[in-house]
């Protein structure tokens, strides 16, 4: 992965697709074929957020240009400005795209990285939500990476619209795009508010980001993201230890409890979700109830032996055993 | 002076990490993060590597321009992974320097604009 500079975008861009259509477009344009024959279900032809905001990069900042193109467009109030700070690094004249999925999560969203494939990209956009790409407009051996924001698709025109650089409504070519953007290995992003999940997400994928998330959020913020993923995954047992964590952390014992019931419910294996449940119970004055509970995880062979051991004690302690 | 610096660092941070490393939020609730980690337990050596590669990468992203405060902001709202990510992306060769001449082959570009595109 390299550095994001964005400079002379447009010279290097006519270079690759001149290129490109020299050798012939098959092989550079594999999913550009693929959309021919299988156009993702459920998506409109044609789709344009014209409501986007547009910020023009100056010379080298087109990381967070883009940044805050997609995250005004998700309701944070910030400024480029504000973004250069977090993630331009001016000794490389460019932005990481580690942190370009570090950045959201400082302002209350959720970055996340979209699957490697045009459907997903048009998928998201007709959804309402731009996507921040990662191109490289350069000619071998010569790389220049830029970042812009897909904000729609024609297909029967062939064209994609972009927020880019100095453009505020680049037309491209499915074609011409798909050779720059997989060169990045088809890198995108969205940001998106904690109670509003991806259309393409899926649990393994979204799960890291919300986890991430957590790090920094506020509480409150982080329980509408679990809030939200158990609402479309309902049998996730982490997403419920998670979610109940900070629950019990505010001292929502109730809550928490009935969030993890639902959850063993789904999970009658899970260790960490008996265990933390049998500790709920037993604060709530339920000894016997939580006993009932523990003693199965303790009969469950796993992980967390030591902590359910512990749990066990405390609540044998507690009835005076 | 840095590795007098280091060290002392060091002999601060490990026992503190240490005794971080085992003090759970909540006696008998099995945390978020203890419940995520694929391997149950982390490694004490782990938990100290981790927090000496925050500090390292840090000190890089300060090398590269950011204040000391900013830099320490960007590492913290990272995950440990993400902390290994950009530690490797940072050693990364730096992207090539500008070479405007592209724009004679603009002619390419408008052929295939009008026959490929899509």
């Amino acid at each position: 992965m390299s550095t994001v500079n964005c400079g002379r975008w447009f010279a290097r861009l006519a270079v690759t697709s001149f290129l490109a259509w020299l050798a012939g477009c098959a092989q550079f344009v594999p999913q550009t074929i693929d959309l021919r024959a299988d156009w993702p279900a459920g998506v409109p032809r044609a789709a344009e957020l014209a409501g986007v905001p547009y910020f023009p990069q100056t010379q080298f900042d087109c990381g967070p240009a883009a940044l805050a193109t997609i995250m005004q467009s998700a309701g944070a109030s910030i400024s480029v400005d504000q973004l250069v700070q977090e993630v331009y690094l001016p000794a490389r004249q460019g932005s990481l795209q580690v942190e370009m999925l570090v950045a959201p999560r400082r302002h209350g969203l959720v970055g996340w990285q979209l699957p490697r494939t045009y459907s997903g990209l048009l998928e998201e956009v007709a959804n309402g939500r731009p996507v921040l790409v990662l191109q490289n407009l350069g000619l071998w051996p010569i790389d220049q990476w830029h970042y812009a924001v897909v904000v729609g698709f024609d297909y029967e025109r062939g064209e994609l619209y972009l927020r880019s650089g100095t453009t505020q409504r680049l037309v491209l070519p499915f074609t011409i795009f798909e050779v720059t953007w997989r060169r990045s290995g088809y890198w995108a992003m969205v940001a998106s508010r904690p109670e509003s999940i991806p259309a393409t997400a899926s649990a393994t994928t979204y799960r890291p980001a919300l986890l991430a998330f957590g790090r920094v959020a506020a509480p409150a913020r982080t329980q509408a993201a679990w809030r939200a993923y158990l609402a479309r995954w309902p049998g996730d047992a982490l997403a419920s230890i998670a979610l109940s964590n900070l629950q019990y952390q505010e001292r929502a014992l109730g809550e928490a409890e009935a969030v993890l019931r639902s959850s063993y419910q789904r999970n009658p294996e899970s260790v960490e979700v008996l265990n933390n449940l049998s500790q709920i119970l037993s604060e709530l004055g339920r000894d016997e109830e939580a006993l009932e509970l523990i003693d199965r995880a303790m009969q469950l062979k796993g992980p967390f032996q030591n902590e359910v051991a512990a749990t066990r004690s405390g609540i044998r302690k507690r009835l005076g055993r | 002076m840095q590795s007098t610096f280091m060290r002392t660092l060091c002999r601060i941070l490990i026992p503190a990490l240490l005794s971080l490393s085992f003090q759970s939020a909540h006696a008998g609730i099995i945390g978020t993060d203890n419940a995520a980690a694929v391997s149950t337990v982390q490694s004490d050596r782990a938990v100290v590597m981790d927090a000496l590669s925050r500090t390292d990468v840090s000190s890089q992203l300060q090398a590269l321009g950011l204040d000391p405060s900013v830099a320490r902001e960007r590492v913290n709202a990272m995950t440990d992974e993400e902390v290994h990510t950009l530690a490797s992306d940072i050693a990364a060769a730096p992207a090539g320097a500008n070479v405007g001449w592209g724009a004679i082959v603009l002619i390419g570009l408008l052929v295939w604009f009008f026959f490929y595109r899509r």
